[in-house]
């Protein structure tokens, strides 16, 4: 929720000076274009205002030709300059606005891509850059308004500064004596007047906004809700995924009958339009034009009593009416300011997330023998939102060339061993070591250089196979392609017109291809063989493939892993088959650790449950019994 | 226009009626009212703002009685005011209107997405077709909510355009030709502009798209993880920046052209001034007209001007919604492929089927079937003949890509076949009633839609007359009990942070039992499971085949597992090969034929080492 609490004068400003700085550090251009088409906006209008008062003066007195010929062509080359001076600047405004408004994003993508994971991973920090994106896409409002409103102060500025100008004459000009009784509009008092009547309906305007907004507050709450409503059930009814439960489920029902709970805030705003907020609305409107009798009124006495010509009166009426809007906008654009403050407020929250992880400078050693010896030493991890003990005290050393699977039940904590080993988070109590020393000392880029991975969730990126092989711009064309044919996918590779530059997946290229899921993984697989990493890890990536293929995966990974260090997360329990070593994980601890056949032996132990869960289907029908009977004998 | 090229079904007029009748629907009709009002009043409101100037001047000019000169100021004051207010108040109270009625069309959308015949969705014409509708819905500018806004601008310009055209005509006809066609050219221009925006409208989304794409992916927390551990930040940055780069230099391009467009239309704005002074002033000169009056028909000039660019304006963005609304009326409009309520009434036909007792209720079959996706090469099943009687536990089985899931969307009415049909008690699935043959299956697809409400509203699929007890019971069938009723809020906690900001995520494997306890709640007379235990590790996975029996009942149920001997607890398990039935049978029959199911058998069970067992049982 954003904050509602009052945010004083100085913070507003300077939440908003710094939103300034960052733009400007991306990028300068639209500050300085917004500038000058503010001080062109700003000054157009008083120039024509000016020109033809001239004009309308001489009409109105001499009627000179010449000096008519003289003021008419002043004015068509002025509007005429300013027309074109103008349409450039406003030129250059547009493309760096538009460029600055495709780059939105840019300010969270560089946080996000430097934030530590853990961070990146924490709820907290989700649910900030949820409601940043929300703010920007419901209400446009946060850092994005900034330009906006700084175009908006300064050209205000300068338009009344040149009104300003432009009206001295509107005092310094007296009524002549023979006026008689509207020789009082000469008193200097009356400045002090006007302003106050210039300021005072500005700021009632203002007001009665600002007793509109309470108004709509009474409902804000209802309509986020509403919004959010609508916004799930309009972008997420409709995806294809749901499409058979939709209709095997009638959920559109369900979806319906939701609008129409939340719709209740449509019927709130429309009863507060017909009364209070409509009516106040008007008020504000006509208040808003009243000043505009104020001007006419004064400046016209001062006209019929003699003080100076037509072409004057509208010169000052002009200049006056301006003058109002200036200070309108100028009030207004404060307005604005205080309400996006705590958008921004959000923002920098999230800016202001620190990376909680030490970042040593040591560098990894890069050995040929690929001698690389991790030890986990009495290790516990919490998650930082939870309570729970997610590891508890797991000691635990690999030996190099080692192939080990990990197993266990769900939640047991396989996922956040890997997470811990390849420095995602930082343990809680407990150091993980490489070659003897803790590896936070360690450059996190160094240290990432030991591993590979392949994750449950593994992701390519819609490019050309070869980047995403590389996970770079450039690569290595022939490893990449023996990578490619070790992993099995050389048959694929060979049919693709485009080779290794063939896109994957059809976002960026038309003809791009689709990849089955078997593909993708076959690429995943070699894109962790291409990095050549000392430690190789599949993180149940085959969850999608059938027993068969999964088994093959394993078996050709295996092979093709040489003398690498190697874990295997499944809940196949075959592949353990083929490891030296098998952790067995139970609620965050290892409770059982030895081979295959060891464990086996254990009746009585998890392994022998797990695999016997699986391996059941196998086994003959007396066989499975005896087994059966056999295994809940040894449970109780 | 290139956009003319388009044919769309339904013309300006026609859409433009159907707008009329939509707000009529929702009984909005006041919209209409209210938009032919602000119309009136901004015609009023902008010719009192051009009188206003001239007319007190005059008074000025003319020296005026001060009282007469106090009169017209007020009134002018007080009749500006009372309009401004006033076009506020009714702008502001047809607004949320507006909304609704488009609010109700977007309904309409969403419902004609939910029910639509299956294979739309999956069509590629339909779905150029259905996001071209959603354009016309989405947000303010939506061709549904603006074509309000333009049509009250149309109604206000040609008010203004006859106002003007009056007091020009006063003047001389050559001010009013030069006027208009100073118009028409500046219109001629912005179309120009416009065009050459349209024209490059793919090329601007390309890079909008990509764009999209990269932020989002660096966003992505799943992306995070691999991008840490392959240092693919730089890449994503190149990839950015590319994208800009070439964004930037089609602005560049962009921006060139309209700046040409601004630079013609100052010209064209000198000349029409130009021509203007030049005949007013000689008019006011030669005629010694006050010069109050040269004030007001110069500001006439300009405001002619306006008009005329509004009209035409407003009938280019009126054409453009038109072709929006049309393609909205088509969506909408689009024929089903399937019979939905024309169908025939499975309620009434079981009724029948039960009198007579052919034996045939419940019966599913599949005779002679055979599909193809379209636009394939090749048929993904190919002459499936198979019979699934009522109450039998039949399981389908294959490795990937064998059209396992292809068979169930057949069965479940999906598709319908390309060769072959779809017997349900004997009766062609095409001819019933789409939506009740739904509502004979339960299911577990692989795909789930979980709606962001509470959990029990996510088992009963339903937020009215919930029975608590049958969720309770269907929760605990499912093995989630445990989990929930230790949440604060019970069977009442949200389920995601989408809507609700207490709602909470659930594991792949929890998410699996919910769907599970779901597809028991609505306990249809058949019930398909799809791969339900895929995210579950093994001691979940025996839990689950060892209460199946129990929880399917007496129903039919077809359960689909890529691990063939998993389903030994099925009446029946046919094996898929290549889009055919290759073998059925039970698990015994199938080992003993010692056929392709057998084969696979054996190797399957090897990675479980058989003869270790044996060795140490036996």
């Amino acid at each position: 929720m954003v904050k509602k609490d009052k945010i004083s004068y100085r913070e507003v400003l300077l939440l908003h000076k710094r939103g300034l700085m960052i733009f400007w550090r991306i990028c300068p251009g639209i500050f300085l274009s917004r500038a000058c088409y503010a001080l062109m906006t700003g000054i157009t209008p008083y120039i024509t205002i000016y020109l033809s008062a001239r004009l309308v003066g001489e009409l109105a007195g001499e009627r000179d030709i010449r000096q008519i010929v003289i003021w008419v062509a002043a004015i068509l080359a002025a509007g005429l300059l300013l027309g074109i001076g103008s349409g450039c600047i406003k030129r250059w405004k547009l493309y760096e606005n538009a460029s600055i408004w495709q780059d939105k994003d840019r300010v969270l993508i560089d946080k996000l891509l430097n934030m530590d994971f853990s961070v990146m991973d924490d709820p907290e920090t989700h649910h900030l850059l949820a409601q940043i994106q929300q703010n920007s896409i419901w209400g446009g409002v946060g850092i994005y308004k900034i330009p906006e409103l700084f175009e908006k102060s300064i050209s205000s500025m300068i338009s009344i500064l040149c009104a300003i100008s432009l009206t001295i004459g509107l005092f310094a000009e007296k009524v002549p004596k023979t006026a008689g009784m509207l020789c009082i509009l000469n008193h200097p008092l009356w400045i002090g007047v006007l302003s106050v009547l210039l300021l005072g309906t500005a700021m009632l305007v203002i007001i009665i906004y600002k007793r509109i907004n309470t108004y709509f507050e009474e409902c804000t709450k209802e309509a986020e809700l509403g919004n959010r409503v609508w916004g799930f059930f309009m972008f997420e009814m409709t995806d294809m995924e749901r499409a058979m439960d939709m209709r095997i489920y009638n959920q559109q029902d369900i979806g319906i009958h939701y609008f129409q709970k939340h719709n209740n805030y449509v019927m709130a705003l429309k009863h507060l339009a017909k009364g209070k907020m409509g009516l106040m609305k008007g008020l504000a409107a006509a208040v808003a034009v009243s000043f505009q009798g104020v001007i006419d009124l004064f400046v016209c006495m001062k006209a019929w009593a003699g003080a100076f010509d037509i072409g004057m009166a509208t010169q000052y009426i002009g200049a006056v009416t301006a003058l109002y809007s200036g200070v309108e906008t100028l009030v207004q654009t404060y307005g604005i300011l205080q309400n996006n403050a705590p958008f921004l407020r959000t923002l920098f929250e999230f800016l202001d997330i620190p990376n909680l992880m030490y970042q040593g400078s040591l560098t990894v050693e890069k050995r040929q023998d690929q001698r690389y010896e991790i030890e986990f030493k009495d290790v516990s991890f919490k998650y930082p939102s939870s309570k729970q003990w997610a590891l508890r005290h797991i000691s635990m050393r690999f030996h190099i060339g080692e192939r080990l699977a990990i197993v266990g039940e769900n939640g047991s904590g396989k996922t956040t061993f890997i997470k811990l080993l390849c420095r995602l988070y930082d343990p809680t109590e407990g150091v993980i070591l490489l070659n003897g020393i803790d590896i936070r000392k360690y450059n996190y880029r160094e240290y990432m250089s030991v591993f590979a991975v392949v994750f449950q969730d593994f992701q390519l990126l819609s490019c050309s196979l070869g980047e995403n092989m590389a996970a770079g711009k450039s690569y290595e064309k022939e490893k990449v392609e023996q990578c490619l044919i070790k992993a099995d996918f050389g048959d694929r590779l060979r049919k693709l017109p485009k080779g290794l530059e063939t896109c994957l997946y059809k976002h960026f290229d038309k003809e791009g291809i689709e990849l089955s899921g078997g593909e993708a993984q076959k690429i995943a697989l070699a894109r962790a063989l291409y990095k050549d990493a000392p430690f190789a890890i599949l993180d149940e990536p085959t969850a999608a493939l059938d027993p068969e293929a999964e088994q093959k995966v394993y078996e050709k990974f295996n092979e093709i892993a040489g003398d690498k260090t190697a874990i295997y997360i499944s809940h196949r329990l075959s592949s353990c088959r083929l490891c030296d070593v098998v952790a067995v994980f139970d609620r965050g601890r290892i409770i059982q650790y030895g081979s295959h056949e060891q464990l086996l032996e254990e009746t009585e132990g998890k392994y022998y449950q797990l695999w016997y869960a699986q391996a059941q289907y196998y086994i003959e029908e007396q066989e499975r019994q005896k087994m059966w009977n056999n295994l809940i004998a040894d449970e109780t | 226009m290139r956009r003319k090229i388009e044919k769309s079904k339904y013309n300006i007029w026609q859409n433009v009626r159907y707008m009329l009748r939509m707000a009529c629907r929702s009984r909005k009709s006041g919209v209409i009212v209210l938009c032919v009002l602000t119309s009136i009043l901004q015609v009023f409101s902008s010719l009192t703002g051009m009188l206003v100037t001239p007319v007190i001047l005059r008074c000025v000019e003319e020296r005026a009685l001060f009282s007469e000169l106090m009169w017209t100021i007020a009134a002018f004051a007080v009749v500006m005011m009372a309009l401004s207010g006033v076009i506020t108040y009714v702008d502001k109270n047809s607004q949320l209107d507006k909304v609704t009625v488009r609010r109700d069309i977007l309904l309409d959308l969403i419902k004609k997405d939910c029910t639509t015949s299956y294979p739309n969705l999956e069509s590629q014409a339909v779905g150029k077709m259905r996001r071209r509708a959603y354009n016309s819905v989405s947000g303010n500018s939506g061709a549904t909510e603006a074509v309000w806004i333009t049509l009250s601008d149309i109604i206000k310009s040609a008010g203004g355009f006859i106002l003007y055209l009056l007091m020009l005509t006063a003047v001389d006809p050559v001010i009013i030709i030069v006027t208009a066609s100073t118009a028409a050219a500046g219109y001629g221009l912005n179309c120009y502009t416009k065009n050459w925006k349209y024209r490059h409208k793919e090329e601007v989304s390309s890079y909008g798209n990509k764009r999209w794409h990269i932020t989002r992916r660096a966003k992505d927390i799943r992306l995070a993880k691999d991008l840490r551990i392959f240092g693919m930040e730089s890449w994503l940055y190149d990839m950015y920046e590319s994208v800009m780069t070439l964004y930037r230099g089609h602005l560049r391009k962009r921006e060139r052209v309209c700046l040409a467009v601004d630079v013609l239309n100052a010209l064209l704005v000198f000349c029409r001034n130009g021509i203007a002074y030049f005949y007013l002033i000689s008019m006011t000169l030669r005629q010694g007209l006050p010069v109050s009056e040269f004030l007001l028909y110069f500001a006439a000039v300009g405001g002619f001007t306006t008009w005329i660019g509004g009209i035409l304006d407003g009938f280019g963005k009126l054409y453009e919604h038109s072709l929006d609304l049309s393609m909205l009326r088509e969506y909408l409009e689009l024929p089903e492929m399937f019979l939905f309520d024309e169908g025939e009434s499975i309620d009434e036909f079981m009724a029948n089927c039960s009198k007579e007792g052919g034996g045939a209720e419940g019966c599913l079959e599949l005779k002679n079937v055979s599909f193809r996706y379209p636009g394939a090469k090749e048929d993904v099943l190919h002459h499936i003949n198979l019979v699934i009687k009522p109450g039998e536990k039949l399981a389908i089985v294959g490795l990937n890509g064998a059209g396992k899931t292809t068979l169930v969307k057949l069965l479940c009415g999906f598709y319908d076949p390309t060769e072959g049909e779809v017997l349900f008690c004997g009766k062609n699935v095409r001819s019933l009633n789409r939506k009740e043959y739904y509502s004979l299956f339960s299911a577990v697809f692989q795909n789930f839609s979980v709606l962001e409400v509470t959990l029990a509203e996510n088992v009963a699929q339903t937020d009215v007359d919930i029975e608590m007890e049958r969720v309770r019971e269907c929760i605990e069938k499912a093995g989630l009990t445990e989990r929930i009723e230790r949440l604060p809020a019970g069977y009442e906690t949200h389920i995601g942070r989408k809507v609700y900001e207490d709602g909470i995520e659930l594991s792949g494997g929890e998410m699996q039992r919910l769907m599970l306890a779901r597809a028991l709640y609505k306990d249809a007379p058949i019930i398909v499971l799809d791969e339900p235990t895929a995210a579950l590790d093994p001691l979940a996975e025996h839990d689950i085949y060892q209460k199946y029996s129990d929880m399917t009942g007496k129903r039919t149920s077809i359960y689909i597992s890529h691990r063939l001997a998993s389903t030994r607890f099925c009446d029946r398990i046919i094996y898929l090969k290549k889009g055919q039935i290759a073998e059925s049978g039970t698990h015994e029959e199938l080992l003993r034929a010692n056929g392709e199911y057998a084969c696979l058998f054996e190797v399957q069970s090897k990675y479980y080492g058989e003869e270790k067992w044996e060795r140490k049982y036996s």
